[in-house]
Order: C-alpha cells, then structure tokens, then sequence
C-alpha cells in the first residue's frame, strides 16, 4: 500500500501499513505541519514519507543536520503552535537529550512528538541502547505501540497529550514495530488551517524555577494513563500470576499464555504508557498477583517501574515473585539485557516460569533444509558493497599507513564505514564509538606527544557523519593544534540509512535543490588545510595519504567518489571480466588477491578454471580491481 | 644463492627490517603486496605463502659475481675494479638538445634514445619527473626519453616501471638504472633462465644502461634541497668533485658535500659496485670535463649499440686518459676495498665473491698504488 495508504482519505478503509508508515500516517491525522529528522534506523523512512505527502497535507519536512538540530527546529514550530514531529533513532535520541532535557522545563505549545526507535538485537546498530532510560530522564512522557496499527493511533493521541500537559511526548518504537507491516484503519484527515504565531509575550525558558510544575505536568500524564485506551488486561479475574508486558513483546506474551494453555490462569497486563506509569491500574492487578513476570525488550524498564511501585505500596501488594530480566528468567538467546525476543522465546520462558510444558518447535523444515544444503551454504561475512568506494580508500589508507611505518592509529565512526573494524575493510578501525567520536579522540590523541607518544593519528568518517557531529571535534584539534588526519570518505549521500540527502549533496528532503554546503569550505574556514582526491584512483589515494601523513598539525583529506549503488542506478554499468589468459591463477604470486584480500563481492574464484573471475550481476563496474591486479588480468570495458 | 624456501616473511626479516633495501623497485608490482612510495618499500600485507619470488629475484638476498658475469659475458672479469669491458671511452651527444637537458654529456640519454627510435627497444623504463619528486617513467618515443634527462640523487624504484611495461605487454623494454637495479635485473635473468616458469617480469628487460653511483641520497634530501633552493624552481642539481651543486632561475648555489653525507642510505654502505658492472654500457661522469661523460661499453648488445650510434653520429667518442683511468680504476676499487673490508674475509652476506677475485682485488688495488 506503501505511500498511497498512507495519504488515502478514506475513513475507516484498513490498508496495509508498515510501522514507520502508520507513524507518518498518525502524525497526517494529528495534523502535523513541521517534521525533521536525521537518518537513523530503524525509523529512516518516516521522514521521506511525509516528505513526499508535504504538498499535499501542507508539511514541512526536513533532514536536520543532527537530531539535536532536528529537535530545537520542530521545537520552534510547536512554539508557533504548530504540531511538530522529530524522527531519530535511539542514539540519535543521545544527541537531543541536553535541549529534551530543557524543554521539559520550558514546554512546549502545539503538540510536540519526538518518535524514538530502538533496535533490539542492533539488526543496524552498533548498541543495543533502551530509550525508555532517556524519556525517564528528560521528564518526557513516554507511550510505547504493540502493533503497527497502535503506533498510528499512538502517534495521533501523543499529540493531543503534548498539547494537553504542555511537554513533548515520546514514541518508542522497536525495529519490528517500524519495519513490520500491518492492517491500519485509516481515521480522520484534518480539516483545520495550520497557521504560525508566536507573539511577543510567550516565552520558552528553562530555569529551576519550573521544576515543580514540571513535576505536576507528568502527574497529569500519569493520571491520564490511568484510563488511556492504549493500556488493558486480557484473562481472568484476581489472578495470582499475571504477565506484564509492552511493545510487541505484548503480542509474544499473549500467545505464549496460549500456547502453554494457561489463559485460565495466568492475565497478560499491557501497559502503552509506560512512563509515568498508571499506577492505580497495576496496583489493581499487582494486589491479587503472587507471581509476576516483566516481558519487554532491551533493558528492565518496565520491570523497573513496577518494582519500585510494589515496594511503595508493599503494604497493599504483599508478597509477590517478580520474574524478569533482573531474575534472569526472562531471556533472549543472547541473554536477559540482549536480543530480541520472540513468540518462542517467551513462550519457552513462561514455561519454565509457571512449569508449563513446552517444546519449541524450532524452525520448520531446519533439518529437511540442512540435508539439502548438505552443509555448502557459503558463510556471509559482513561486506563493504561491490564497488563501494570505501574498499578503494581503506585499500589506500592500509597501504600507506604500511609504508609509513610508524604504526598509526586509526579511529573509526558510524556509517557504512565501520565495516572497516572487518575484514571487508581490512581491519583498519581500531575504535567506533558514536558519531562524530573518531575524531573527538583523535584530537585527544594528538596531543599527547609530550608522553611520547609519536604515532600518527587518523581519524576516517563519512560525509554525512562530517556534518551531524565533525566541526566542533575539528574545531577544537584546529584550535589546540592537535596533530591529526581527519579523512572523510565522501559518497556525496547518507548511504546507510537509504541515501538520505545532506548539506554535501546540495537537495531538500523533498527533492528541492538548495545549494551545497562544501565540506572543503567548512575546513578551510576552520584553517584546517584540505586535500581532495578520487579514492578509486587507489596509487594516487596511497601517495596523498602518505604524504600528509608526514605533515604535522590537523589537517584533512576528502576522499570523493559518489556511493557505488547510487552512481549506478538507472545507468548502464561499466563492464569488467578477467582475461582467462592473462590469469594465472595460484601460479601468481598473489594468492587470490582479488576474491580473497581485496574482496570486493564481485571478485570471486572460479574453482573449475582455476581462475579468478568477475561475478558480473554483482559488479559495478567501479574497476578498482583491475588497476591492483599484478598480472592486469582484469579488463574494463568502459561505457561510463 | 640461497637455496632454502624462503618467502616474503624473510625478505622482511633480512632485508627491510635491516634497512638493506636498495629500493630497485624489482619486486614491487610482481605482487599486489609489495609497495613504494617517497622511495621507500614496504610489504603492506601478509600474503601468506612461504616462498617467493619477491625473496628469491632481490638483489639484497644473494649476489653471485662469476656467475652473472658468466651470464651476461660469458666469461670472468680480468678487471676487478670496472668489471668485465671491451673498450671505455670519453662521450658525448652531438645533439645540444639533449647535452643541455642532461647531465654532463648526455650519453645516456642520447644512447636510450637512440634506441627506443632504432626500435631496439619497445619503451625504457627511466627516472622522470620533476629534480623535486622523481619518479619512475616508462618512455615510448625518444622525446619521452628526452625529457628524462638529467641525474636523480635519489633512490628512484625505477624497476617499478619495467614492471609495469611487461604487464601492459612491451617486449624488450630497455633500462636505465643505478647498479643495484642492473643487478637486479640480472639476477632476474638468471632465475629465468635456470627456470623459464619463474615469473619475473624484470628478466624481460632489453638494453641495459647502467649508471656509476657511489652512493645515492635518502627521501629527506629533498627537504634539504628544497630548502636550498629557497622555493625557486630548480633547474638542475648536480654533484660534481666541488659539492652540491643547485641551479635555479636566479643562479647556481654550491654547498660542501659533507653537508648531504648525513642524507646518503645506509644500503649503500654495502655495496661493491659502483658502475654497473652487468649492464651493456655503463655511463658516468668523468670527473674531468663536464661536457663529457665516461663510457663503458661491456656486452655485445652495448657495443652494437654503441656502434650504431656512432655511425648515425648520435654521440661521439674519444680516448680514455690513461691517467684519468687509473683514478677512476682506483675510486671503484676503493669502494670495493671498504664494503668488503678485510679482503680475507667474505663481505656482506649477499655478495658471494669468491676467494680468486678476492685475491685480484687486493693484488689490483696494490698495483695502483704504486
């Protein structure tokens, strides 16, 4: 259904919706008219959503150059009396925390929503970090979708509680939330006009002063949860083991107590608002409970939650076993604080738990599917993609940081990139942190040649990661003489998340063009000198790095060459084969260099010949193998 | 030579790790592993295979005097300064173009030249570039060759662009190279030849024109000139009896050649030969007139060269001074006489020279003293 369902004004009409969507879909109900965001999964496409539903819904939409950007400019339509959507990932989320930390004590006006996504099990993450913690901490008031029809009709109403208790309210969504599709009733489009004011006398400030009015602004969200639609109880009355559950762990749980045949006698509690908590309501079902299991995923918030409230009112809840994370029973593969969780793995859980019998059923046909397979299936290790410019750069960089000799120091950071930690970027990156990290340390490391330390010092991130956190690290190594090499890998897109666009590539959210903002001129404003070179020249690459490598003080080299998959959508690739003749196979002294050390996925070995040869659906034509291989086996026929 | 199995983990070892390096340029680009850059080599990635020819083709790893000379003249030198030679000569270019643009008389040049435009080789691989950041160069036409000229101080890895000739499929490519690079070249030959499947692309070297060199310069010699030159463009450098020679646009400075001994690379220190025993024709200074250079012509392929060259009058020649022989007889063997020390005693490792050439140098060193 995809954008189409999303924009339908067709009241009631179900269309299948993935989560990010029915977020984008919740917000166009709610009337948002200012959304912004930095790229981070799992929530990267709700932003493009509403960007390509801006004309019509009359949004603005924005790719923000970092999430504390994206938050204090949807802050500023909210003060406008606007509603206002921010987008980020959890660790993005990180990044905002000083200004949600401020709003809570300013407020806000329109309805202010800030969607948070967490990545159990980091399917594209490098932490497995619970927002929940953050939302606590910024006094933000905190609702948390089980289904992707709940996190339209989440995202609709934490609108209308922003405006009502005066604060932004959060939506955690986990990856299967964002990423799972599901049938969404459409509701209501909004029919009222969306027009800015800010007059002279309203005020926005943070001071201390405000902190008990703060405080009663959560106690009207809690009372407010205590009746919310979003929280309920499924089983019977007054029972003695109850199941405590929230996001799509709920919908684990609930089949779980089926499977196990114990919907007689053990309740499924779902709690939505998960901070402040209706305390009344799990008061209610806490009273009759002896036995209490916490279902939920990353870290014991809820569990958390509720403990402190049963020692609160210990008196009244009397003695009780709580089963969780903290307990250790209720436990990913990975462990209790890792992974993610699943119908089996709580349902095995839950058994062990209440002495339910239980025998997973693992997955259907493994072992039918092993024999067939009679064990050949090919490991996958992670990969740079064929023809990823970032293999040219890091190829260069080993090479030269060889040839210098002195055992620099490679910091990494976040992106595509930090494969360089692998072996697709041959293990180069000795630290990946948080954005903008690698050259924050860096800077560190470069002043501590009066400990002699005499190591040169490179700090390696991308483009977009350049703009979302790089300046002030640069600008304090250019301002403390910090002798380091920043190197940017610029593919001219935020590649990771879905070539998002940023200041380098010069185009709106929405496709507008608005003018670069130049990495170079950023660098020279700083004074930091700057040389730019096309990695996929990989001699030329090795003989710059090498030579600024020799420099002292900060400086910077931008490798450019566009994103591989990017460059070649929509045109006619460049084609590459191996001169079965000029091969020589394992009589050349390289030993597989292209399928084995250089490992671009498109160089593979022919066992049969003996050869090395060129997966030519998995090529993109960049012809950096060609000009590495010893023998020049490798031909490029050129059409680009 | 060694005959053990031995690979890129030894030539670490026992040669970069020991700074024993000439920087050839030989094994880099037989593999995707060896690199240079700013003169320096280096193995940036473990192959893992145990043998090598990357080991087995350096110079650094063994060097058989009798029997190169055996190869490349099939017979012993009777000469332990110069090594085996068939007639050396004072020459010049006759074409000014080149006398102006080269180094005193320009033979090389001429000689290279001569021969990429007779065809007698398909290309040369040379050091080009700027007197700043030399490089190596492989030249097709005789302007390319041309605008090589002039003498690099430093240890280009020339052998990188033989290299890389033989890869793009040149035949017979020719060479200009500093001692340790003709012996390598050699050495390259002789693997061939005991076995033709060895892949050695340098042995597919044609015309080899081999330089005198006592020395050559360490990468940092370019920040010492740079600073001498005082950011004016340099014409030429030059390092006759007098010192360091640096012409710019403004004019010529000279500063004493102790001031660049601290630049000269340690691998020299090791070396015996000083002008390109195993090349067709050697060519030096003279140390005399600067507007002729010292010609040593030493295998057939030289003297038909040479013979050629004469007859379309491309360079000139004249008798040798017998005077100016003997010191030049004198400077090579001095060389010898320090890198192998006590001549009773066998030199550096990589050099075999047996005992009777031992007992010639030491008897041919006397007979010039007196």
């Amino acid at each position: 259904m995809s954008i189409f369902g999303v924009g339908l004004d067709q009241p009631g009409r179900s269309v299948l919706l993935t989560g990010n969507e029915a977020v984008a879909r919740g917000a166009i109900e709610a009337g948002v008219a200012f959304a912004a965001c930095y790229p981070g999964s799992p929530t990267a496409e709700v932003l493009p959503t509403l960007a390509q539903l801006g004309e019509k819904f009359n949004i603005y939409t924005e790719f923000s150059t970092n999430e504390k950007v994206a938050i204090e400019a949807a802050a500023a339509a909210s003060f406008a009396g606007l509603r206002s959507l921010t987008i980020c990932k959890v660790d993005g989320f990180n990044v905002a925390l000083d200004f949600a930390t401020a709003i809570s004590l300013s407020g806000n006006k329109g309805g202010m929503v800030i969607m948070v996504g967490d990545d159990p099990n980091a399917h594209s993450s490098i932490k497995e970090e619970d927002c929940r913690f953050l939302a606590r901490t910024a006094s933000l008031p905190l609702l948390e979708p089980a289904t992707v029809m709940e996190a339209k009709e989440i995202t609709k109403f934490a609108f209308e509680l922003s405006e009502k208790i005066m604060l932004p309210v959060v939506v955690r969504c986990t990856t299967r939330i964002c990423h799972a599709s599901g049938d969404v009733k459409l509701g209501e489009l909004p029919t009222a006009e969306k027009k800015a004011s800010l007059t002279r006398d309203q005020k926005f400030v943070t001071t201390p002063l405000f902190s008990q009015f703060m405080k009663s602004k959560i106690k009207n969200a809690a009372d407010m949860a205590e009746c919310s639609p979003f929280n309920y109880y499924t089983g019977p009355e007054n029972a003695e083991k109850i199941v405590i559950a929230c996001g799509p762990s709920y919908n684990y749980a609930l089949e779980a107590v089926e499977i196990l045949g114990l919907k007689d006698s053990v309740g499924v509690l779902k709690i939505s608002t998960t901070w402040p908590l209706p305390e009344n309501l799990i008061l209610r079902y806490l009273k009759s409970a002896r036995e209490v299991v916490f279902v939920e995923e990353i870290d014991s918030f809820l569990e958390d939650g509720v403990m402190t409230l049963a020692a609160k009112y210990w008196d009244e809840v009397g003695k009780v076993k709580f089963y969780g994370k903290n307990s250790g029973h209720v436990a990913s593969p990975k462990g209790p604080f890792a992974g993610e969780l699943d119908p089996d793995v709580v349902t095995g859980c839950l058994g062990k738990i209440f002495n339910a019998h239980y025998e997973s059923p693992g997955l259907p046909n493994i072992k039918e599917a092993r024999d067939l397979l009679n064990n050949n299936l090919p490991g996958r290790e992670l990969a740079l993609c064929a023809g990823c410019p970032h293999r040219a750069s890091y190829w260069a960089i080993k090479t030269a940081v060889e040839l210098d000799g002195r055992n620099a120091i490679v910091l990494g950071d976040i992106g595509c990139y930090s494969l360089g930690l692998v072996r697709t970027g041959y293990s180069l990156l000795q630290s990946v942190h948080c954005m903008g990290a690698g050259i924050g340390i860096a800077s560190g490391l470069g002043k501590l040649d009066r400990f002699q330390f005499k190591q040169p010092v490179i700090a390696v991130l991308g483009d977009s990661t350049f703009y979302h956190a790089a300046p002030q690290a640069l600008i304090n190594a250019r301002y403390n003489q910090s002798s380091m090499l920043c190197i940017i890998l610029d593919n001219e897109t935020t590649a990771m998340t879905g070539h998002q666009p940023h200041p380098g590539r010069g185009i709106s959210a929405t496709g507008q063009p608005l003018g670069k903002v130049e990495i170079e001129a950023i660098l020279a404003g700083m004074g930091i000198p700057v040389t730019v070179h096309d990695p996929y020249d990989v001699e030329g690459t090795t003989e710059v790095v090498y030579k600024i490598l020799q420099e002292t003080g900060p400086r910077a080299l931008v490798l450019r060459r566009a994103c591989a998959l990017m460059a070649v959508k929509g045109r006619k690739k460049n084609r590459v084969y191996v001169d079965q003749d000029k091969c020589i196979g394992d009589d050349c002294g390289c030993a597989r260099f292209c399928s084995r050390v250089f490992a671009c996925p498109a160089n593979i070995w022919d066992a049969q010949r003996g050869r090395a040869s060129i997966d030519e659906a998995v090529c993109n034509g960049c012809g950096v193998c060609a000009s590495l291989c010893p023998q020049q086996a490798i031909v490029v026929e050129r059409t680009v | 030579m060694n005959q053990a199995v031995k690979g890129p983990g030894d030539l670490i070892r026992e040669v970069l790790e020991q700074n024993q390096c000439t920087v050839c340029g030989l094994c880099v680009g037989m593999c995707p592993y060896i690199k240079t850059v700013s003169q320096k080599v280096a193995i940036i990635h473990s192959c893992g295979l145990k043998e090598g020819n990357c080991y087995k083709a350096c110079p650094r790893t063994g060097i058989n005097l009798p029997e190169l000379d055996d190869m490349v003249f099939g017979q012993e030198r009777k000469d332990q300064a110069l090594g085996f030679n068939r007639g050396i000569y004072f020459a010049r270019a006759t074409d000014t173009a080149i006398t102006q643009a080269a180094q005193y008389g320009g033979v090389t040049t001429a000689l290279m030249a001569f021969a990429v435009d007779q065809g007698m080789v398909s290309g040369a691989a040379l050091s080009g570039g700027t007197s700043l950041s030399p490089r190596p160069v492989i030249a097709r036409t005789a302007r390319e060759v041309i605008s090589c000229a002039g003498s690099k101080y430093t240890a280009v890895p020339t052998l990188t662009a033989l290299n890389k000739a033989v890869g793009e499929g040149l035949q017979c490519v020719g060479v200009v190279g500093r001692p340790c690079q003709i012996a390598a070249v050699r050495k390259g030959q002789a693997l061939s030849r005991t076995d033709p499947s060895a892949r050695i692309p340098a042995s597919r070297a044609g015309l080899v024109i081999g330089l005198f060199c006592f020395w050559s310069l360490g990468f940092d010699f370019y920040r010492y000139l740079e600073e001498k030159a005082g950011g004016d463009e340099i014409v030429k450098v030059d390092i006759p009896v007098e010192g360091l020679a640096v012409t710019t646009a403004k004019g010529t400075g000279v500063w004493p050649v102790d001031e660049i001994r601290p630049y000269i690379r340690e691998v020299c220190n090791t070396c015996a030969d000083c002008t390109s025993e195993w090349a067709d024709v050697s060519v030096g200074s003279t140390e005399y007139d600067p507007a002729w250079n010292t010609l040593v012509v030493r295998s057939d392929a030289g003297q038909s060269l040479v013979n050629r060259a004469l007859e379309k009058a491309v360079i000139e020649i004249k008798p040798y001074p017998e005077e100016r022989l003997k010191i030049l007889r004198k400077a090579a063997l001095n060389k010898k006489m320090r890198v192998l020390q006590n001549l009773d005693r066998p030199g550096p490792e990589y050099l075999t020279v047996p005992a009777e050439y031992l007992s010639e140098i030491k008897q041919q060193w006397e007979e010039l003293q007196s």
